[in-house]
């Protein structure tokens, strides 16, 4: 009798151990979810699904003929006339001090150095290892006497391969950067 | 040196031709063209805009000595602008072919600078065409062929095994049915009774088990225990999505390009530092990349299953979702967005913001979880996302996880705020019993009625 048990309780305890362990190490499921009226906003976030637009998305682009609240409108044509006059009249807002120098290396090595290098000498590891064309050096005479100016056109509506950095840097952002690159251009 | 008079005679004619050359094209001529300078030079200026083999921002250089003259390049590399506004018709329609992206004058290079770069693109469009020439027979062409035949041959192998594993067994059932038939011919049907009685026997002493009261008990009592742990557990886990990892539209690998490329994680995540929201990038970052990188090249990448992902198949789906065209680099109309799977989902009760955590308090931060220096403060909840293939949730995101972490961080860190300072000041003056009104306390701040 005993024995019979026995083989019972292990019979039993297999059978909750390979059903608790059947789930694979890979979850690609959320799990379970209790109340999702109070976990899901009422408010559609940016980046979802929104049946209300023609094209599906929250994210809608500005009317046209309209500007977001505190969106400043860069005044110069992305035209070659446009570069030239930016890096004549163009010039930073932002003081020259030390604080805005230390922010712009700062943003210099997490947003431009991937390729231009840490240095400006085009040596980031999108240029090295992912066969980025690799940009001029920021000492080279092409560009070591670039006008503020035209630094900051060029982050705006990018230039030759470098894209359009609009969207991730801001306008003092892009100010302080050049700050920092006009450092490296003595170099 | 040489006794061979077939080596003798060579020497004299390369040296013949030498001289020959020297007096078709000149001395100083063919002196300043030197492939090598023309090396160097080509990837100081050139290299961040052209390929000699493929179009990149300008044309493909192959063979641009076929299709200008020399001295029409040599101006052109001076000052194409001046040629375009003069209405030279051969530079205007290459300024229109090429989007109209101008390119940068290089006033600084001399005829012979241009020369020089001139012989390295021809050098390197030979190398091109003769490996052309050799053909698709490739060394990689082939061992990608080897491997893939070597796949099929083992499974055809495979396959051969489990029919001839079918056959035999087959013939072992035919037999034993055989046997069978040949007792039962024999008359040996009484044996077939008996055998049928043995497990009988073993049901009974089975029912006689099953019907046991303390059998019953104990068994429902292990199914109780067992129940009751599971359902424990999947209500403690309930809305928590520690390990979640879905897969997500495109297989975008956080290892290649934050962690062998290098990237930043600021690049992408830019709202990270300066809002709320990390943000999930727009297309148009990927293509700040990905307009020149068309093709992955790297080591092999595998999902979370251990299956193998074509990463330039990943890549043309960016192209696919932005309508764009490699060949042409123009974007089409037909564009929808890219539908990524959120991982990491707090509730909407809870109010969380990146900037907070990753700018002002992220030094403590650093200290509290042991971060190396040279990692991302993100690594903190978001773990080595620089050695995922596929992105997980690596922090539980629970209360209880917020809270250990704010219990236990020393704000010795802390970057100088008077907010502080302030605080201090008007708690002192009411220990002391002096007068303190709203507005020392910040009561006239805007936002603490506007907001």
């Amino acid at each position: 009798m005993l024995r019979n048990k026995i083989k019972g309780v292990v019979l039993v305890s297999l059978i909750g151990v390979v059903t608790l362990s059947s789930c694979s190490k890979v979850k690609r499921d959320p799990g379970l979810e209790y109340a999702p009226q109070m976990y899901r906003p009422i408010a559609y976030n940016p980046d979802q699904k929104n049946e209300a637009f023609a094209d599906g998305k929250t994210a809608q682009k500005p009317v046209e003929g309209t500007i977001p609240q505190g969106f400043e409108v860069f005044h110069y044509p992305n035209t070659p006339e446009g570069y030239e006059a930016a890096g004549a009249e163009l010039h930073s807002p932002l003081a020259k001090n030390e604080a805005n120098f230390e922010e712009g290396k700062k943003l210099f090595l997490n947003m431009c150095s991937q390729c231009h290098g840490k240095t400006g000498m085009a040596d980031g590891a999108v240029v090295a290892k992912a066969g980025f064309p690799a940009p001029p050096h920021y000492n080279s005479d092409a560009l070591k006497n670039l006008p503020e100016g035209k630094m900051f056109f060029t982050i705006t509506y990018g230039k030759g391969a470098m894209g359009s950095h609009a969207s991730q840097l801001s306008k003092e952002e892009r100010w302080k950067i050049i700050q920092y690159i006009q450092y490296l251009q003595k170099q | 040196m040489s006794t061979n008079p077939s080596v003798f005679l060579k020497n004299y004619l390369k040296k013949g031709l030498l001289i020959l050359t020297f007096v078709f094209f000149g001395v100083a001529q063919a002196l300043a063209a030197d492939p090598k300078e023309g090396e160097t030079l080509f990837k100081a200026n050139c290299s961040s805009c052209h390929a000699v083999g493929k179009k990149v921002t300008g044309p493909a250089l192959k063979d641009v000595d076929k299709r200008h003259e020399e001295a029409w390049i040599i101006k052109w590399v001076h000052n194409s602008q001046a040629m375009v506004k003069a209405g030279d018709p051969v530079a205007v329609k290459l300024f229109n072919e090429n989007n109209q992206s101008v390119m940068t004058a290089f006033p600084n290079l001399t005829e012979d600078n241009v020369k020089s770069i001139l012989a390295y693109i021809k050098q390197e469009g030979d190398a091109i065409d003769k490996a052309a020439a050799a053909g698709p027979v490739g060394g990689a062409a082939a061992e990608s062929k080897g491997t893939s035949t070597f796949t099929i041959f083992s499974l055809l192998g495979l396959v051969g095994v489990l029919l001839l594993v079918i056959w035999v067994l087959n013939r072992v059932i035919k037999t034993l049915e055989q046997i069978v038939a040949n007792r039962k011919a024999e008359g040996l049907v009484e044996e077939e009774v008996e055998e049928e009685e043995k497990p009988s026997a073993f049901a009974v002493k089975l029912k006689k088990l099953a019907l046991n009261k303390k059998v019953i008990a104990l068994s429902l009592l292990t199914a109780i225990v067992v129940l009751s742990a599971w359902s424990v557990r999947e209500m403690w886990f309930t809305g928590v999505t520690q390990n979640y990892q879905p897969v997500q539209p495109i297989k975008f690998s956080h290892k290649i390009h934050a962690g062998v490329n290098q990237i930043n994680c600021q690049y992408c995540h830019s709202g990270a530092f300066k809002s709320k929201n990390a943000s999930i990038p727009s297309a148009n970052v990927c293509m700040n990349c990905h307009s020149q990188i068309n093709e992955y090249k790297g080591e092999p990448i595998f999902d979370a299953e251990g299956e193998k992902i074509d990463g330039t198949a990943e890549i043309q789906k960016i192209y696919a979702a932005l309508d764009y065209d490699p060949t042409t680099q123009k974007y089409g109309t037909n564009t929808r967005p890219i539908e990524w799977i959120r991982i990491h989902n707090l509730p909407d009760f809870a109010y969380f913001n990146h900037s907070q955590h990753v700018k002002v308090a992220e030094e403590s931060i650093r200290a509290a979880k042991g971060l190396k220096a040279e990692d991302p403060v993100c690594y903190a909840c978001h773990g080595e996302v620089a050695k995922m293939d596929e992105v997980y949730q690596y922090s539980p995101l629970t209360m209880k996880w917020c809270i250990n972490c704010h219990r236990e961080t020393d704000m010795k860190h802390l970057p100088k705020n008077h907010y502080y300072d302030n605080m201090v000041e008007v708690h002192d003056r009411i220990k002391r019993g002096e007068k303190v009104t709203v507005a020392q306390m910040g009561g006239l701040e805007c936002s603490k009625c506007h907001y």
